[in-house]
């Protein structure tokens, strides 16, 4: 031990050491400098940038979607509601095995398999990240608090309260209201940039009818809200909100009292009635039956009970009746009657002989007179134009028709909206057929054979017309002549909404306005026309509708019409032996207007009804129009007739009011 | 070994500082280093409960394991230096000792196997302690030997530092591992190893080193050199510590965004925060003048520990309080440096800032040493 201190010279190790101490302090030194350098690159050279990032890490702007616009009836009663319910829903970045907590979820809450794969395209869809995805739309309170108890054990599930639409008449809005849906790729696809960026927060999308028609009312304005969020995605606070505008909120001139009473009305038929204010144009009623519940959409239709929609090709409940067209049948004939006196092809006094059929000249085929079949055969005999139309008589309008011409009287029936869509905005609507030599050859490729003219001129054919379409036409001859066009949209916000018509329909005018008084007479005794001793001299109508109600207080202008469904010879229809197939039937319709011959009181309601294998427009259509005339003149507007026929003046002005 | 309190009493200072002097000598305390490791562990405490996010019980958790760690320090101080460098040898072989034992029958946290838990007594890390054993062995071998280290003496240092090191390896931690034998070599260095060889072992290191990467670096290893050099190449895994830390410590500024309103970290964005990652949360909140505030708090903790090194008597305590200042110094910057992105990513913690158990008591067992060292057989002091 003592020789190895020896060999050491502690001096000289000693400043050996202090001279290390310092070379270290040097190093020590220059590695701070090191660090401080790069600090002062971050902090100060990068400290822009690193603040930006800063921000944007924990900054979101997210969107706050507007209330829909509620819609209203006529009379304030909600159509369309928003009402509140709880979503299950899942952020996917949140949950570490997605099929574990779905299969734990099962276990609380039931998922379908439908479910699942609904939720599996939601989540396929482009998304921002940290968002979250509706898993079940509506749970119930119990289902609510189970998942709540165990929330603990399902990170990134949450329950959000969302409002979305509730139809209260469900089935009865089905087509006119129509229904929202969750918007899809097509949809956000087919929006501008501003547009989609205003869809930004929202879920749903008018799919069908006002709905759709009115989105861009009903939507409004987003909001948005700048929120701090954590490295979790939990939003920690609100920084900043721009409030969303709420959509507008709509009042529509159909009267819900009215539409319930024209579904009753239709009882187990499936069919349309279209109700229309000749006065204003509103649509006071517009129902397609058999209806569904547009509530089913809302929220995600499951695949069983969409299958169950589309697959009923009987009732086709999907189908809207009334903005659909089929053959109106013998309903056109008082139009083209009027188009006769106005081109001065008939007048009061000209008469025909009618043998039951009509034969061009040099062809051998007869057009029968399908009003006539009945045991007793033969024809209508001595026939008028009145006559014609209270009977119902083909033969008489054959001959009208022929000598009419199809020019004159596609440029006559054109006036009424036939063939073309006379709505403001019912966009939807198809515009059936009236049918020309032009179209003839556009969609046929064939010249029109005077046979066209003959199966035209009484609405068989080629004619094809909605009950919108119908319902319209009686409205404008409601007005005599005057043309109003039909309308859903009452008022914006409880402001009374005038609605821009780019390209006006004109009046209808015809060369002596009696012409008008002349028709609505005749359209009168359809309905009011009694049974005499006179052979078939009685309004076809007058058994179902006047002479059912004897007390009837006001009076109907109505005409009925039957559609051919297949060519059936009337031997089979009348023979006891066969059964016909009901969807074989022909089509029943009806049109009329009303209080109709009345000096003291303007038409309140034009209508439209069309029954599908309805079989008989008189006696099957015609009392569906006649209650629902009977429930808007007696029960909503409770009009007292006896007072008005006694002259009462101040009460006409309470009704034009 | 033989007291110098007769030489103490007549180097003419005046009475009332002998009298100050006489206390702190008493009960074995250095004041300046006593008021530096405090105001570091004041500001640590200040900086652990915003990170923390106000959790009172972490933050009295962790000024609980301080307390523990400055009674240690003044236990460790009674002790005259001398008893270390007697019992060193003893102790480095305890110390393997324990290391080998852990190979049979430690028990496994957080990826290391590195406990030992031994009937009656708290559960402990043998390499921790290693961490200041390894440069009290290279000292007392070292100091009794003719300096500069001749290459035999060298040989031997490295067989001395490597074993150890090596036995921690094999635990699985990496990160003690290093420290262990940073803490051997800056003993050799100031040791007065030749240049040229300090030189030729750089350069060796340097050559070793993409053979090193190529056959032994492990995956995760290999991940964080990889991130070090472009972070962004996975953002949202293995690049994530940095650049949100990054994104932390720049976004601050020069003054910082306030106590408790660092976003970065409220909101979770920084991993590890409340450990490895507190610097960027005192850089988020406090900006770059915090940093340098704390960085001449580390320096003033430094030049104390340098200077009882200077002033020590015998070579093995200079040796000693060297190493341990050095190695205090290289836990210091190599945190700073991974945390603002000038290193790769090494898991260890700021001394006295970050939250943690055993580490902060080797660190006080180190202030120990120093202050022993400062109080026992001194000729001269300030």
């Amino acid at each position: 031990m003592a020789g190895k201190w020896q060999l050491k010279d502690h001096e000289a190790e000693r400043a050996m050491f202090s001279r290390r101490l310092v070379v270290a302090a040097v190093f020590v030194l220059l590695l701070f400098a090191a660090l401080i350098m790069k600090l002062v690159i971050l902090q100060v050279s990068q400290y822009d940038y690193f603040s930006a990032r800063s921000d944007g890490n924990r900054l979101h702007s997210q969107y706050v979607p507007p209330a829909r616009g509620l819609i209203f009836d006529n009379r304030g009663k909600l159509l369309a509601d928003n009402q509140p319910i709880f979503n299950l829903t899942i952020v996917r970045e949140q949950v570490e095995d997605l099929e574990v907590t779905l299969d734990y979820l099962d276990t609380l809450i039931d998922l379908s398999d439908d479910e699942r794969e609904q939720f599996a395209n939601r989540l396929r869809r482009n998304r921002v990240p940290f968002s979250s995805v509706p898993l079940r739309y509506v749970l119930s309170d119990a289902e609510k608090s189970r998942v709540a108890v165990n929330s603990y054990k399902l990170p990134g599930v949450a329950i959000e309260p969302q409002f979305v639409r509730q139809y209260p008449l469900a089935e009865l809005t089905a087509h006119s209201i129509g229904y929202v849906s969750e918007i899809n790729r097509t949809e956000l696809d087919s929006l501008d940039d501003e547009e989609r960026e205003n869809y930004g927060g929202t879920n749903h999308i008018g799919k069908t009818g006002i709905e759709r028609t009115y989105e861009d009312l009903l939507h409004g304005t987003v909001g948005y809200e700048i929120v701090e969020k954590n490295n979790r995605g939990q939003v920690m606070r609100r920084l900043d909100r721009t409030d969303p505008i709420a959509g507008k909120n709509i009042s529509l001139y159909l009267d819900s009292q009215l539409q319930i009473a024209a579904e009753a009305a239709l009882g187990d038929f499936r069919g349309a009635v279209v109700a229309i204010d000749p006065n204003t144009g509103g649509i006071l009623a517009m129902v397609s039956k058999p209806g569904f519940d547009p509530n089913l959409f809302v929220t995600g239709i499951s695949s069983k009970n969409y299958g169950v929609l589309v697959t009923d090709n009987i009732n086709t409940p999907l189908f809207d009746r009334s903005t659909n067209p089929y053959p109106p049948g013998s309903t056109v004939k008082p139009f083209l009657g009027l188009g006769g006196l106005h081109h001065e092809l008939v007048d009061y006094e000209f008469t025909i002989e009618d043998p039951g059929y009509f034969r061009l000249p040099g062809v051998s085929y007869r057009w029968g007179d399908y009003t006539l079949r009945t045991a007793i055969g033969g024809g209508h005999g001595h026939t008028d134009l009145q006559k014609a139309i209270y009977q119902s008589c083909d033969t008489f309008f054959y001959d009208l028709g022929n000598r009419m011409g199809i020019d004159t009287m596609h440029g006559f029936m054109s006036q009424f909206g036939f063939g073309q869509n006379f709505a403001v905005d019912i966009n939807y609507a198809r515009t059936g057929v009236l049918p020309s030599r032009d179209w003839k050859r556009a969609t046929r490729g064939e010249p029109w054979y005077p046979g066209d003219t003959i199966n035209s001129s009484i609405g068989q054919g080629y004619m094809w017309a909605t009950p919108l379409q119908l319902a319209t036409a009686a409205s404008i001859m409601a007005n005599k002549g005057k043309v109003i066009q039909p309308r859903m949209l009452k008022a914006v916000d409880g402001v009374p909404y005038e609605p821009v018509i780019n390209d006006p329909v004109a009046d209808v005018v015809v060369n002596d306005p009696d012409y008008w008084r002349y028709i609505e007479e005749s359209m009168s005794m359809v309905v009011h026309r009694a049974y005499n001793d006179v052979f078939r001299e009685y309004g076809t109508a007058y058994e179902a509708i006047a002479m059912a109600d004897r007390e009837m207080p006001y009076k109907m202008a109505g005409k009925s019409g039957s559609a051919q469904v297949v060519g059936i010879s009337q031997e089979i229809m009348q023979s006891e032996d066969i059964n016909v197939s009901d969807l074989n039937k022909d089509h029943a319709l009806f049109i009329s207007y009303a209080p109709a011959e009345n000096l003291s009181i303007k038409p309140q309601i034009a209508i439209a009804v069309f029954v599908e294998n309805g079989e008989h427009g008189s006696s099957v259509a015609g009392p569906i129009a006649k209650a629902v005339t009977d429930a808007y003149l007696l029960d909503i507007l409770q009009i007292d007739f006896a007072a008005l026929n006694s002259g009462g003046d101040e009460l006409l002005s309470l009704v034009d009011e | 070994m033989n007291s110098q309190d007769f030489l103490r009493q007549s180097d003419g200072l005046d009475s009332k500082t002998r009298y100050h002097k006489t206390i702190w000598r008493t009960i074995h305390t250095d004041p300046p280093l006593l008021v530096g490791v405090s105001l570091l562990c004041g500001f640590g405490l200040f900086v652990l409960f915003s990170a923390s996010g106000g959790d009172v019980p972490v933050v009295q958790r962790q000024a609980l394991t301080m307390v523990v760690g400055l009674v240690v320090m003044f236990i460790v101080a009674q002790f005259n230096v001398h008893f270390f460098r007697q019992w060193a040898p003893t102790l480095y072989a305890a110390g393997l000792g324990l290391l080998a034992l852990v190979l049979v029958v430690g028990v496994e946290a957080n990826g290391a196997k590195s406990w030992l838990d031994l009937p009656g007594l708290p559960s402990f890390q043998p390499s921790e302690l290693m961490k200041f054993v390894v440069p009290m062995q290279m000292a007392w071998y070292l100091a009794s030997r003719p300096l500069p280290p001749r290459f035999k003496h060298l040989f031997w240092s490295a067989v001395m530092i490597l074993v150890p090191a090596g036995l921690i390896i094999v635990q699985n931690d990496t990160g003690t591992a290093i420290m262990v034998t940073m803490s051997g070599i800056f003993v050799v260095l100031l040791a007065g190893i030749r240049w040229r060889i300090v030189i030729a072992g750089f350069i060796a290191l340097l050559l070793a080193s993409p053979a090193w990467y190529i056959f032994l670096a492990q995956e995760h290893q290999k991940n964080r050199i990889l991130t070090f050099w472009d972070p962004y190449r996975d953002p949202t895994g293995a690049g994530y510590n940095i650049i949100q830390s990054q994104i932390a410590i720049g976004s601050g500024g020069i003054y910082g965004k306030g106590y408790g309103e660092g976003a970065q970290s409220h909101l979770d964005f920084i991993p590890e925060s409340n450990t490895d990652f507190i610097l960027a949360v005192l850089a988020e909140e406090f900006g770059l003048l915090g940093i340098l505030f704390l960085i001449l708090m580390y320096l003033f903790v430094l030049i104390r520990g340098s200077y009882i090194a200077y002033a020590a008597n015998d070579m093995f305590s200079r040796l000693l309080a060297g190493s341990i200042t050095l190695t205090f110094f290289f836990y210091v910057f190599v945190n700073m440096a991974m945390v603002s992105g000038l290193l790769p990513v090494i898991g260890l913690p700021l001394p006295l800032m970050s939250r943690g158990g055993t580490s902060v008591v080797t660190l006080f067992i180190g202030f120990g040493l120093l202050m022993s060292i400062q109080t026992h057989g001194r000729s001269k002091s300030i």
